[in-house]
């Protein structure tokens, strides 16, 4: 019985490699029975994820029986942490699949299509179910293995294989890196269990030797997988399979990297500079991939830069310890970059509807009553809601990293008219924020209380490195009002250059991988696609 | 069209003769004999074959051979493969296959190559063609299965160092120059723009690339000196490179109309503003500047491409740039266009037989009905849709509801071209066909002009605006959209979980309030429409659309617009007369005009009696639905109620039955009506409606003559009596303007049909929008053009049918003649082969094609 309940969350990824198994037969365009089979796999997902949820809510966190020897093989361990991960796969394999049923229409691989998204989800799933490190490094290098097939859905489009070779080459080194880490940790802990892994974690004083040449390279992993500066490139290209790849791959793969470095937190919290290093690489991208973001021009392109970004600030919260945070970040930032992959074809409408790039920039005299106004939301909304952020240095960070955040908004609604409507709608908003972030920060605590680490311990380096972090982030947002005043500058304008090119890390990687040596096929023209 | 070259090149003080250039050192520097003079004005000429591109926001049709129509189809086909490889025919096997089902019969073939033969004899076909036509049909035939021979580019630099070196370096050079350009062009996606937009793009693209470290790391070596050593003005520049380049004089238009067709489709967006600013009348040269910006790639290839061979490699090759453009073998297009003409005989076979009516209705003069004889009863409704195709299947729904209804076919914009300006916004968007600039600006009002009303909602719309910007801010800023992403993110599972259940209710627009028509003259800006004006406008309306008695008591104008979500190419469904928006504005204004009163005076002065019973009312189409409503009811008199209840009820049932007739082709079997619904708040669709697709024909005639016929949606029909038409004007308008717009639009479906590579916009589903003004398939690569293959393409077969478009038109032939022989743009349309021109006698019958040249010959 025990068997059969723990094992149950496997009919979610079974019912989608179902889909997978009828689109071998059908791989044209879309059957009926594929479509059918789509949308009863993304439902019944979803079915068994409450159904997991239920169980752990009620009967707490437990192990399958391992499939394996030694210790080592195949289990699922259920906790809070995979079911949130399970629960946002599952929606996002429903929507995925179902949102490419009309938009693969006349596709003449759509079939096949339907069977490698469904295939890749389920991998996925698999992944964060992982109760032991083989089952770890194996759904882990899976799920790039069948995303590559799936970035070569149009395999005569070179940029595609350009891209796809990126990723096959940073995929590679990272399944390296993951699976030499496994091996180590097994040395160290005797085990490949990962709960087990964890519990002994919490108990030992000192970090066990070799430990930290896995630990670094777990992050390393973590690093390469979630596109990290300078290995950005093959995200910001990937564009170049249909949308809902794209939508799968931000808000479902690219979280990967920062998945498994909070399933090992309680073992990779062992090797403060190991985390030090996740928090450094991580707020390096986000600050240099969110500026490249407001200096790209095409939709996508700009979504992507926005993807690496957001991963490298999940990065900087594993870093800082604040793993729920990193969580919450995670999830909501799935949501978000899926809907804005997948609505990316209203970007005319949101400029007709008059999205304009501010053509000036804001006095330093509203910027500092922008900046006081977003301090204060934040202050007071921590107090009426019970939380003392200056407690802990590491809320206190991140609080004020919202402000910094707040600041932009507020600038902006306290400079045009000075009308007391646009303040006072300002506020709401800002008020509605702050009380979201207090909430959800407090919630996503209590939710993976057990299955994370929660309140770790701040070390004076890392809280030197978050003060760097958060005098970077401020001085960005000033910059960024001030830009409109500083952009003709001949510096800031060589500076615009190099930023728009990545600091050129995307070009030196084509030169890696012999981009240009993959000639176009080109057919004169394409009778069907 | 607009053909008002501004360049003057002969006058150029620059034009200075021979040069020679200071080429870097260890590099041979050419002495070149080119006239800068002649070298710009090639330029000019090559940059010309490039077609415009609108901005997706108003994506009106364009026709991509714009720039060719001026030579012969066939030579034309030549030109297009060298200078962009692509074609204005289909590959063969298609026509193999139409062969083979026995849709394209022997006798098509055997009239396609009588046709040739004509052509040759006559001396129409291009001078001193060396090729000979195939022998026979079987010939021909054979050569349908054969495969067809390749493709024949003409060499670029970077395409002859691609070869040299084994590195795709015409790949690399699209790319770069797409990636500036989108920065340089950007519209508002980035909010940290390009700091050289303010400059003219040659200056811009120096200024960057100076600094850009990114060709050096690639590869090219001394990128950023090769740029710094060019020369700041873009016209002298281009002949120092023309120099550089070893170009012979005549080796200069085709090269560089090459250089250009390796980036399309950002020349064509150039083309664009170059358009506008020419209706403005502005003197422009951002074309010469994109040749030379594209043309310095070139010279720092043959500089820096990294291997010895380039610069003799490019010696060699550059030798094709002059040969003649006619001989044999490769690149041969003949055979292609001779099946492609059997398999348009084909479907003119059945066009023609569609509309001959030969059921001996004419005996009984259903011309005399609607030319207005007095006895005829008087119309319970007339209503004046869009000539559009997509209004013919509402016509006819809407006719069969019963007697007395009479529906007109007008251009769109109801002969009204107006901006209009929203309140709280200080511009607007312009209302009417690309071919004109807009006369009048329409301003938005509550109703009380300059109220308390009025600058309430204004205010509310700013604030909001406001309001938005800041919130974008937040979400999108550097930095701050990682705060925004923690607290928010969740909520958007609500807009997935809606989106993706389709239960987000259609997007309203903010409701368009009323149009102010009243002149005034607001800080130098004349705003609103003269009295005399509106009197002009509107009798330009009624004479054009052929409504100058027997008026009915109720007039519908229904302007159109479709309801689609999350379609970059939205724009494009939409009224192509009112530049790519809904056509409701044009209507409201054009029946606020004509219930005028003292327009009305006027226009009786002018020999046409509105009688006083008679009122306008707009309407808007919705073509995704198939359904119409009434605008401004409001203004409809009490005494009307009753009419207008009937009408309604009219209108409802029409849409059911144009629905109907519609599903089909959507693959929509039962629950037609919701389901079509649905279609409009689906994100995931990419055939939200057809669009124009099908459009084969355009008939301007009165509706008699093809009242009743099933013409499937695909024929644009203009109501034209040529009896009324004094002087032959509004022939003469109709075939410079409506009958232009149909075939742009006709030749666009045409060129992303046969070619989705280069004349289309390819896959939907990898559409990127970029810059806010048009897509990119995929990551990078050129900007692209035309339709997405999803809009003329099922899936199992081509929606649409490449046939060029066949215009029927019921009016004297010498009239057509002489309207044909003043207009050079229109002639080159007819005589090198672009449109089909038919004519109708008095008696419905199509008797005459016009075989070019002012001839016509039998049908």
């Amino acid at each position: 019985m025990d068997l059969l309940l723990a094992t149950f969350p496997l009919l979610a990824p079974l019912s989608l490699g179902l889909v997978t198994l009828l689109s071998v037969r059908e791989p044209g365009p879309l059957h009926p029975s594929v479509a059918r089979a789509s949308r009863w796999a993304g439902l019944s997902s979803m079915a068994v994820a409450a159904g997991v949820a239920l169980r752990v809510a009620v009967a707490g966190p437990v192990t399958s029986p391992l499939l394996g020897v030694a210790g080592i093989g195949f289990s699922l361990r259920l906790d809070a942490l995979s079911v949130v991960m399970l629960s946002m796969v599952s929606f996002m394999a429903w929507l995925l699949l179902r949102y490419s049923e009309n938009y693969l229409d006349g596709d003449p691989r759509h079939g096949r299509f339907m069977g490698l998204l469904a295939l890749t989800t389920a991998c996925v799933m698999l992944l964060v179910l992982s109760g032991n490190l083989l089952h770890l490094v194996v759904t882990w290098t899976a799920t790039s293995l069948v995303l590559h097939r799936l970035l070569l859905f149009y395999p005569e489009r070179v940029g595609a294989r350009v891209a796809a070779r990126k990723k096959y080459v940073v995929a590679r080194a990272g399944d390296v890196a993951l699976a030499v880490a496994a091996v180590v940790l097994f040395r160290a802990f005797g085990t490949a269990d990962i709960a087990t892994i964890l519990g002994r974690a919490e108990t030992i004083q000192a970090a066990p030797a070799g430990l930290g040449i896995a630990t670094l390279l777990v992050a390393l992993s973590a690093i390469l997988k979630s596109a990290q500066f300078p290995t950005q490139g093959w995200l910001i290209e990937v564009m170049e399979t249909p949308t809902p790849v794209s939508a799968l791959l931000h808000a479902g793969i690219l979280n990967g990297g920062a998945f498994v470095v909070v399933r090992l937190g309680g073992v990779m919290l062992l090797t403060p500079p190991v985390m030090d290093l996740l928090l450094v690489v991580g707020g390096f991208t986000a600050v240099f991939a969110s500026v490249v973001m407001t200096t790209q021009n095409s939709v996508k392109v700009a979504l992507g830069y926005s993807s690496a970004a957001q991963t490298g600030f999940m990065l900087l919260l594993c870093g800082l310890g604040a793993f729920p945070a990193a969580i919450l970040h995670l999830v909501a930032h799935s949501f978000y970059k899926a809907h804005a992959f997948l609505s990316a074809g209203s970007a005319v409408e949101v400029f007709k509807g008059g999205r304009r790039a501010p053509a000036t920039a804001p006095p330093l005299r509203t910027i500092l009553p922008g900046m006081t106004a977003a301090v204060g939301t934040v202050a007071l909304m921590g107090v009426a809601v019970g939380i003392h952020p200056w407690d802990r240095p590491v809320d206190f960070g991140l609080a004020t990293m919202l402000a910094i955040g707040l600041t932009q908004l507020w600038s902006r609604g306290l400079e045009p008219f000075g009308s007391y409507h646009l303040v006072a709608r300002t506020a709401v908003y800002a008020v509605a924020t702050s009380l979201a972030f207090f909430v959800l920060d407090a919630g996503a605590i209590h939710l993976l209380a057990g299955a994370v680490p929660t309140h770790v311990p701040t070390s004076p380096a890392t809280v030197a490195l978050m003060t760097v972090v958060v005098v970077v982030f401020a001085g960005t947002v000033v910059t960024q009002l001030r830009l409109p005043a500083l952009i003709r500058s001949p510096r800031w304008a060589a500076l615009w250059v190099h930023l728009h090119n990545d600091l050129y890390a995307n070009v030196l990687f084509d030169r890696l991988v012999g981009a240009l040596r993959l000639r176009a096929v080109t057919p004169l023209t394409r009778e069907t696609l | 069209m607009p053909e008002t070259t501004t360049h003057t090149w002969s006058d150029t003080p620059r034009s200075q003769g021979t040069l020679t250039l200071p080429g870097p050192a260890g590099t041979t520097s050419f002495r070149s004999d080119l006239e800068a003079s002649a070298v710009l004005a090639a330029v000019e000429r090559a940059a010309r074959s490039i077609p415009p591109l609108w901005p997706l926001e108003s994506f009106v049709a364009v026709n991509p051979f714009l720039g060719w129509v001026d030579r012969d189809l066939d030579e034309a086909a030549q030109g297009i493969q060298r200078a962009w490889g692509s074609r204005p025919h289909m590959s063969r096997d298609f026509y193999a296959g139409h062969i083979a089902s026995g849709r394209i019969s022997d006798r098509h073939i055997e009239r396609a190559l009588e046709g040739a033969r004509a052509r040759r004899a006559a001396g129409a076909s291009w001078d001193d063609d060396p090729r000979d036509l195939p022998s026979d049909a079987d010939a021909l035939r054979r050569a349908a299965v054969e495969p067809a021979p390749e493709v024949r580019v003409l060499p670029t630099v970077a395409s002859v160092a691609s070869d040299v070196t084994g590195q795709d370096w015409a790949r690399w050079v699209t790319d770069h120059v797409s990636a500036w350009a989108s920065t340089y062009f950007d519209r508002g996606q980035a909010s940290w723009p390009c700091p050289w937009a303010h400059q003219t793009p040659w200056g811009a693209w120096k200024a960057q690339m100076a600094r850009d470290r990114g060709p050096e790391l690639r590869g090219v070596v001394g990128f950023r000196d090769t740029v710094a050593g060019l020369p700041d003005d873009a016209e002298v520049a281009l002949t120092t490179m023309a120099g550089e380049l070893g170009l012979e004089a005549e080796g200069v238009q085709p090269y560089v109309a090459r250089l250009l067709g390796t980036v399309l489709g950002w020349t064509a967006w150039v083309r664009y503003l170059v358009w506008e600013a020419e209706l403005r009348e502005e003197t422009d040269t951002r074309l010469t500047e994109m040749a030379a910006i594209r043309m310095a790639y070139d010279v720092a290839l043959l500089r820096g491409a990294g291997a010895d061979g380039v610069r003799e490699a490019w010696s060699r090759a550059s030798v094709a740039l002059t040969e003649p453009t006619s001989s044999e073998g490769e690149g041969d297009a003949q055979v292609d266009l001779l099946l492609h003409e059997a398999y348009e005989l084909a479907f003119q076979e059945r066009l023609l037989k569609v509309l001959d009516r030969d059921d001996g209705e004419d005996a009984h003069g259903v011309g005399h009905e609607d030319r207005g004889s007095a006895e005829s009863r008087r119309d319970d409704v007339q209503a004046a849709f869009c000539m559009d195709v997509r209004s013919e299947v509402y016509r006819r729904a809407l006719e069969a509801t019963g007697d007395g209804v009479r529906t007109i076919g007008f251009a769109g914009f109801f002969g009204f071209p107006i901006e209009y300006v929203p309140l709280g916004e200080d511009s607007g968007s312009a209302r009417c066909p690309a071919l004109v600039a807009p006369r009048f600006v329409i301003t938005e009002t509550t109703g009380d002009p300059g109220g308390a009303a009025e600058q309430e909602v204004t205010r509310a719309r700013r604030i909001s605006q406001a309001v938005s910007d800041a919130w974008l801010s937040f979400k999108l800023g550097a930095v701050s959209s990682l705060s925004f992403v923690g607290p928010v993110g969740l909520a958007y599972i609500r807009k997935l979980v809606s989106d993706g259940l389709g239960l987000t209710p259609r997007r309203q627009k903010p409701a368009s309030l009323e149009p102010r028509l009243d002149f005034r003259n607001q800080s130098g800006r004349k705003l609103g429409m003269m009295l005399i004006e509106r009197v002009d406008a509107a009798e330009g309306a009624l004479r054009g659309m052929s409504l100058t008695r027997n008026f009915a008591r109720i007039v519908l104008l229904a302007g159109h617009g479709a309801t689609t979500v999350n379609n970059p190419h939205a724009s494009g469904l939409d009224c192509g007369a009112c530049g790519g928006r809904s056509g409701e504005e044009n209507a409201r204004v054009a029946a606020r005009a004509l219930n005028d009163p003292g327009v009305r005076l006027e226009l009786m002065a002018r020999g046409i009696a509105i009688p006083r019973d008679t009122v306008f009312v707009a309407g808007r189409h919705d073509t995704t639905l198939d359904q119409v409503v009434l605008l401004d009811e409001h203004l409809v008199p009490a005494g009307h109620a009753e009419d207008l209840e009937v009408l309604k009820v009219r209108l409802e049932e029409a849409g059911r039955v144009a629905r109907a007739e519609r599903a089909p082709s959507l693959g929509i079997e039962d629950d037609v009506d919701r389901r079509m619904e649905k279609r409009t708040r689906d994100w995931s669709q990419v055939r939200p409606e057809w669009g124009l697709a099908g459009c084969a024909a355009f008939v301007a005639a009165p509706r008699a003559r093809t009242r009743g016929l099933d013409l499937s949606g695909r024929v644009f029909l203009h109501d034209y009596a040529w009896e009324d038409d004094q002087g032959f004007d509004v022939l003469e308008l109709i075939m410079t303007a409506p009958m232009v717009v149909a075939s742009w639009i006709s030749l666009q479906y045409f060129g992303s049909t046969v070619d989705s590579r280069v004349l289309g916009a390819g896959n939907k589903t990898l559409h990127n929008v970029v810059g806010a003004l048009g897509v990119l398939e995929g990551s990078n690569g050129d900007l692209r053009v035309g339709l997405p293959w999803q809009s003329v393409h099922d899936g199992a077969r081509f929606f649409h049918e490449p046939v060029r478009l066949n215009v029927v038109i019921e009016a004297p032939r010498d009239a057509m003649s002489r309207v044909i022989e003043s207009h050079p743009d229109l002639r080159n349309l007819l005589d090198n082969r672009w449109v089909h021109l038919w004519a109708m006698d008095e008696h419905g019958k199509v008797t005459h094609r016009y075989a070019g040249d002012l001839e016509w010959m039998a049908a």
